[in-house]
């Protein structure tokens, strides 16, 4: 039973963690490339908001499938 | 001396939102063929999906321009995180107040609705207008 919950812990760990290098990543080039071409601001947004939907896709599958495991498998 | 004119970006929310309402309503039909439960279950997946999707595209859309940069970033990370907490407090409530789920159409319609929602943000882009 515990490994269910190390499992889920894992999961949504490793998935915290890599949107979070992601996202960070992708901060920080957009406040780059906003401080270069302060004109393309608006565009960079699009372009950032669209990536952070892809970035976290598979984090969000995780998510349900931690919570699925701790609520149903252990519960 | 000349300004150049504010550009604001439009988010077609309401249109993402139709077409992903449609697009549940699909699935949950094609999931009702098996069961009303594997029905149901398809539709609440979706729902985890759309409403904290929704949360996040106004949250990151509430500052523009090169001189709210450091806001816009803000918003991305708040926006996120609150996005991530809903999804899993709304996975959390439904697996334990909600007694009959059937869980693959569930986990199976969520998978999907978020792929395809990538796609559509991909494909039906904000536009900058002025």
């Amino acid at each position: 039973m515990e490994m269910v919950f190390i499992a889920a812990a894992i999961i949504i760990g490793m998935g915290a963690l890599a949107t979070g290098i992601g996202f960070g990543i992708l901060g920080g080039k957009l406040l780059e490339a906003t401080a270069r071409q302060p004109e393309m601001a608006n565009q960079l947004q699009v372009k950032t908001f669209i990536m952070a939907g892809l970035l976290d896709a598979v984090p969000m599958i995780g998510v349900g499938i931690a919570m699925y495991l701790i609520f149903v498998v252990a519960g | 001396m000349k300004f150049r004119q504010s550009r604001i970006t439009h988010v077609p929310l309401a249109r993402w939102l139709i077409i992903e309402f449609t697009g549940l309503f699909i699935i949950s039909l094609l999931w009702s063929l098996h069961s009303v439960l594997a029905g149901y279950s398809a539709f609440i997946g979706g729902l985890i999906f759309i409403v904290p999707n929704a949360w996040f595209v106004n949250r990151v859309y509430r500052d523009q321009g090169a001189r709210n940069a450091h806001l816009m970033v803000g918003n991305l990370f708040r926006a996120e995180t609150t996005k991530i907490a809903l999804t899993a407090i709304f996975f959390a409530a439904v697996f334990t107040l909600m007694e009959p789920v059937y869980v693959p159409a569930l986990l199976f319609t969520f998978a999907v609705m978020v792929l395809a929602g990538g796609a559509l943000r991909w494909l039906i882009r904000p536009q900058p207008r002025r």
